[in-house]
């Protein structure tokens, strides 16, 4: 472990009485160990330039080697998220201001954008203008919506902004019966129907309209909101803000303009969504009063707080694994694929030393076979289901026992799993070995049996909520935010 | 002035009201000890109403149930609450309790994990189709009324029972050596927990009786307006905590207050503003804000005074 | 520590697989609709299986309804191929588009990108919004449409996406006129309430209907209430007593059936109900003495018998359609592979000349120009007491 230079503190208490330097010496000693500690030490020493560039190589290449299908589903939509993490990043991660009516301005965004540039409207505005429109509306409403939060705090703001994203839920959905007293009957955003037929971008002559050319250029408006979120975070409002967020008081009591600083981490995050809301509104040409509800409030967050609030590359990392695991998982064969992959994987990891290793794997190699022996001899009713599609499920199915009639049983089988998992977590030494072997077996059993069958539905995001709970449980500060140490 | 239609906006007001005011309750409590929103106590109450179904079906089923109509309810009422504690007390134990010194932010990302999950789990395990309680044929559909106030079994019922948990909750509370266990913990935990206090077992407690009265509500619910499905915890989870806002998180009265109101609330915007169905959580967002400009620490909440 | 170190290791496999399945599925699966003009003509080999994609919610807040839709269209497959004739068999891959979930729409868009490039022909999207968020998506992928649920008027009318979309519903605009003279020249009702349930298709029917009552100098007020909503007794205690009629086109029968109940218990069981053909299910027919709109179907079609008996009694009518589609679908997939290869323009073709008899919704099949149903009409239902629904108009 680490040095004796500081006391050993088990990670899940706060560092009392240990000031932030010498806490992090001990956290930068321990990186240094194998091949993840030579990656950290690579990334925290390298340039901001190279890191960008880290992230932009792979991410420029990545549509030259995939189909469009999944440059659509991983790589756009990831961008478009990511650059709406970036935003809520700026409001939650730099400013520590809870906002929970973030994605109105994202809808404030799309709905804009498609005013000015729909067959719907019949206005065709360039998207240079468009966007900028887009980009200004989202500011002036986030600089509303500001002015009174600068009395509230904490979860008073948050209630309120909550208020403000519900409104504008039900305002764009009946926005379309308004009759205004002098100017008659308006449609102003196509209501419960949206504004569809909404038009694809037009940079300067430029018509985006493949699937390539959309991610090219969020790629690009990404990269640039990234370089000037990073000079942005270096500057002294940067550093007003991480002041504000660590302590409000002591921020004031320092004569920082605590009320202008929350209004600007405001509007800044609001413009960012709007941005993202333009984009979006055109890839999809439409905007629909559905997509801007509590639900996608909360898969933002959850990419920004797993990503660790205030870092930025840690946003992408949050796209790329809160989007990209639920369509990993939409294929049946892909996800068997996934399942028994990652299922190797944390046995490889979590299993030291080798003898136990082996003892886990052969004994619930052993035990399946075992199962599916005395199944084949005497209760053939449990190895007559049908296996799934492909070579994979083919060979699984010579390991696990596959019921005719599985619904009744799997349904228990997952319950049990859950409870031996939990179990597993309380136990130590040789008991927690032991039962492991069955752990594993039943894990799979419920995944063959019933979790498989709705790859395209339950299990992705069910998966999705226990890899929550899991990463945030392993690591609270987020993937690559900084631990927060306690000064008493 | 129609006062037959005052009242029955008020009863259907206060019915609901109750039900908030329970799913408040936990959020309240939660909050007071623990400084945590659990966003995943709306699908708390989602298992209670299901459990609350399965103990039914068990139990006979609506139209042939093996035990007297009352007995049935009880009995469900009792395994929806039970089962919500221990669910509590699990999801405590293992997504909050790690997380107890962590930035605030944390435990709500694990909260929303645990809320998926739960979800998600119901759908797969009870499937997608809406399953009814039929409390018609359960406890028929007769109706108490008094000059112009009309109040069916299942509202009278609900009401009556929400009254008796929230009494008995503030009596132990109030009362009782646990009771004041948590309040202490929630005054202080490092304070309490120099003093003996074994901090773990009083916020699993906490959780256990916050999940319970969550489960209760579920069955309430299901038992007034019929039927159940794997998403029906959000709404409910959103409503409640509006209410525990209102009435001062951290209080338990407030969190009772606030229920009330918004359940009157819903119910007068419905019955009087014009396209009042449309908009009723935005007027009931509206006398939020109101309510928390002019006085920010809720109705009943404690002015919070920070030593610096 | 460890814990830390297996976290950021478990994430990057977790990611790096992410990279590997995404680059390679190209290679083990079949690629993505592709944006390119060979996608509408390639010809794909039919070998034993053909595939055909389906759209539904499978999962999210209309689960419930993805589950009728799929049932129907599962239906469909199992009986196509089981007939000896069909020399290939039929093989659909689901997209999950989560109607009203947290991804919104995109989840719509994206399942559509989901579709692999040896699927044929699709089924769905079963939300009118589902459909044109996904039209730019399916139309460059030459993909053909048939959607059984999605009814708004302009969908068909608006041009954008004219021979790739077709559906086996009739339009709103054609519900909504039926209903409207039904209460206006057979029930002769002057006061109406109309509530609304926020959605797409419900705010289209009750304005249409609105309008043409209004318009019939009736008198009609007008309200809504959230798909999630359960508790109605607030908006029921305010519908005056002197109203004739309550017309709530919805999606959700359960719910329907919940405001049935819940009206009955505040005493205003004198004020007629009626349903759209969202509610035209067993479940809102056991109040009794409701109206829904609904197609022709008959109960005593060998289809929907046999339907009914292996889902339990349940003949789950609002996923009938799904099932014509997918019977549009795949008939048009096996008319174009008579000659071993099929392209999706060939499929589309195919479509278009979609000529069935005595389906299920108890109409004949063909499609017009825009891809409406020819003749498609809707009739008017009145449950009996025994909780069936029978034709009146």
């Amino acid at each position: 472990m680490a040095d004796e230079l500081t006391p050993q503190v088990p990670p899940d208490q706060p560092r009392i009485g240990v000031d932030e330097w010498v806490a992090s010496v001990e956290g930068r000693r321990e990186r240094y160990r194998g091949p993840v500690g030579w990656a950290r030490r690579a990334w925290d020493t390298a340039p901001p330039a190279v890191r960008l560039l880290a992230f932009l190589v792979p991410a420029a290449i990545f549509p030259l080697v995939t189909t469009e299908g999944n440059l659509f589903r991983y790589g756009l939509i990831t961008l478009v998220y990511a650059l709406l993490g970036l935003g809520l990043n700026v409001t939650v991660g730099f400013a520590g201001l809870l906002d929970l009516g973030y994605i109105a301005f994202f809808g404030f965004g799309a709905y804009t954008y498609g005013f000015v540039a729909s067959t719907h409207t019949g206005r065709h505005w360039q998207a240079e203008f468009a966007i900028l429109l887009a980009i200004a509306v989202a500011a002036l409403v986030g600089l509303i919506v500001g002015f009174p939060s600068r009395r509230l705090v904490g979860d008073y703001l948050a209630i309120v902004t909550l208020f403000f994203g519900q409104a504008f839920v039900v305002f764009v959905n009946n926005a379309n019966r308004i009759d205004f007293p002098f100017i008659g009957h308006t449609d102003l955003t196509g209501g419960a129907n949206g504004l569809d037929n909404i038009d694809p971008l037009n940079v300067f002559g430029w018509v985006v309209n493949t699937t390539k050319e959309y991610y090219w250029f969020t790629l690009g408006a990404f990269t640039l909101v990234m370089i000037l979120l990073y000079f942005v975070s270096e500057s002294r409002t940067g550093r007003a803000w991480k002041a504000l967020r660590e302590d409000p008081l002591a921020a004031e009591v320092m004569s920082m303009p605590v009320n202008r600083l929350k209004l600007m981490a405001f509007v800044f995050g609001a413009a960012i969504a709007g941005f993202a809301g333009a984009i979006y509104g055109s890839v999809q040409t439409g905007a629909f009063p559905g997509d801007f509800d509590v639900g996608l409030l909360i898969t933002i967050y959850a990419i920004v707080i797993l990503g660790g609030a205030g870092s930025l590359a840690g946003v992408i990392v949050g796209a790329l694994i809160v989007n990209g695991v639920p369509e990993l998982l939409r294929d049946p064969n892909q996800a068997e694929w996934v399942f028994y992959t990652t299922l190797v994987l944390l046995v490889l990891v979590k299993v030291r030393p080798w003898q136990k290793l082996v003892a886990v794997v052969g004994g619930t190699l052993a035990l399946g076979f075992a199962l599916v022996a005395i199944a084949n001899a005497w209760f053939p009713r449990w190895t007559a289901g049908q296996p799934g599609e492909g070579k994979l499920a083919h060979w699984v199915s010579h390991w696990m026992l596959l019921p005719s009639h599985p619904t009744q049983i799997a349904n228990w089988a997952y319950a049990l799993t859950i409870a031996l998992i939990l179990v597993l977590t309380l136990l130590r030494g040789w008991a927690r070995t032991i039962v492991m072997i069955p752990t594993i077996y039943v894990a799979a059993f419920a995944w063959e049996n019933l979790l498989l069958e709705q790859t395209a539905g339950a299990t992705r995001f069910l998966l999705l909520g226990a890899l929550l709970v899991v990463l945030m449980n392993a690591r609270p500060q987020g993937l690559f935010g900084t631990a927060r140490v306690e000064i008493v | 002035m129609n006062w037959s239609l005052f009242w029955d906006l008020t009863v259907s007001g206060v019915t609901l009201g109750s039900v908030y005011a329970l799913v408040a309750l936990g959020y309240s409590m939660v909050y007071g000890i623990l400084k945590l929103l659990n966003f995943a106590h709306g699908d708390v109450y989602m298992i209670g109403a299901f459990m609350g179904w399965f103990a039914l079906h068990w139990l006979g089923g609506p139209v042939n149930p093996s035990a007297a109509a009352w007995l049935v309810v009880v009995l469900m009422f009792a395994f929806a609450m039970v089962a919500c504690g221990g669910l509590g007390v699990v999801i405590e134990r293992f997504a909050y309790r790690p997380l107890r010194n962590a930035p605030r932010i944390a435990p709500l990302i694990s909260a929303l994990g645990v809320s998926f999950f739960l979800q998600n789990s119901a759908l797969l395990l009870f499937g997608a189709s809406f399953r009814d309680y039929d409390t018609f044929h359960l406890i028929g559909g007769k109706t108490y009324s008094y000059k112009d106030i009309f109040l069916s079994v299942p509202q009278l019922l609900t009401i009556i029972s929400a009254v008796a948990l929230m009494i008995g909750l503030t009596l132990l509370v109030a009362r009782t050596k646990i009771g004041k266990a948590m309040r202490a913990t929630s005054f202080d935990r490092e304070a309490a927990s120099m003093m003996g206090i074994d901090v773990d077992r009083v916020i699993a407690s906490t959780f256990f009786i916050g999940s319970a009265l969550a489960g209760a509500a579920g069955v309430m619910f299901a038992l007034v307006f019929g039927q159940i499905y794997h998403f029906m915890g959000f709404l409910a989870g959103l409503k409640g905590f509006t209410a525990a806002v209102i009435g001062g998180i951290g209080s338990i009265p407030g969190a009772m207050l606030g229920g009330l109101l918004v359940g009157l609330a819903e119910s007068y915007a419905t019955g009087y503003l014009p396209q009042g169905s449309t908009f009723q959580n935005l007027y009931v967002f509206a006398l939020l804000i109101a309510i928390i400009l002019v006085r920010p620490q809720g109705l009943l909440g404690k002015a919070d005074v920070k030593k610096v | 520590m460890r814990r830390r170190a297996t976290a950021i290791a478990a994430v990057l496999a977790l990611a790096a697989l992410a990279i590997v399945a995404a680059a390679s599925a190209k290679v083990d699966r079949a690629a993505g609709p592709s944006a390119t003009a060979s996608a509408d003509t390639q010809l794909i080999s039919c070998g034993k299986t053909v595939t055909m994609g389906m759209l539904a919610p499978i999962t999210g807040p209309a689960a419930s309804l993805g589950k009728l839709q799929t049932d129907w269209a599962k239906f469909y497959v199992a009986a196509h191929n089981k007939v000896k004739k069909n020399k290939h068999k039929l093989r659909v891959q689901y997209g999950d588009t989560v109607l009203g979930g947290p991804g919104g729409t995109a989840e719509a868009v994206k399942a559509a990108q989901s579709l692999g490039s040896n699927v044929l022909g699709t089924v769905g999207p079963a939300g009118s919004n589902e459909v044109r968020a996904t039209t730019a998506t399916l139309k460059n992928a030459g993909l053909g449409f048939v959607s059984g649920s999605a009814t708004n008027t302009e969908l068909t009318t608006d041009g954008t996406r004219t021979r790739f979309f077709f559906r086996t519903v009739p339009p709103d605009a054609a519900q909504g006129t039926s209903v409207a003279n039904f209460i206006n020249k057979k029930l002769k009702f002057k006061r109406v309430y109309i509530i609304d349930d926020q959605e797409a298709y419900s705010t289209g029917l009750a304005d249409t209907v609105q309008q043409k009552l209004r318009a019939a100098g009736v008198t009609v007020q007008r309200d809504g209430v959230s798909q999630q909503q359960s508790d109605f007794s607030s908006l029921i205690a305010k519908i005056p007593r002197d109203t004739q009629l309550v017309y709530i086109p919805w999606q959700l029968p359960p719910k329907g059936k919940a405001f049935g109940e819940q009206m009955r218990s505040a005493g205003k069981s004198n004020i007629i109900l009626m349903g759209s053909d969202g509610l035209f299910d067993d479940a809102f027919a056991s109040l009794g003495g409701v109206y829904a709109s609904s197609f022709p179907t008959s109960g005593t079609h060998p289809v929907v018998k046999a339907f009914k008996k292996a889902h339990g009694g349940d003949p789950e009518f609002f996923g009938a359609p799904s099932y014509v589609a997918a019977q549009v679908v795949g008939g048009a997939i096996d008319r174009a592979c008579k000659d071993g290869k099929a392209s999706r323009a060939e499929v589309r073709a195919q479509i278009r000349k979609t000529n069935l008899k005595k389906t299920v919704l108890g109409l004949n099949v063909s499609f017009n120009a825009q891809g409406d149903i020819k003749g498609g009409q809707f009739g008017i239902w009145k449950a009996n007491s025994s909780g069936s629904f029978l034709p009146v108009g």
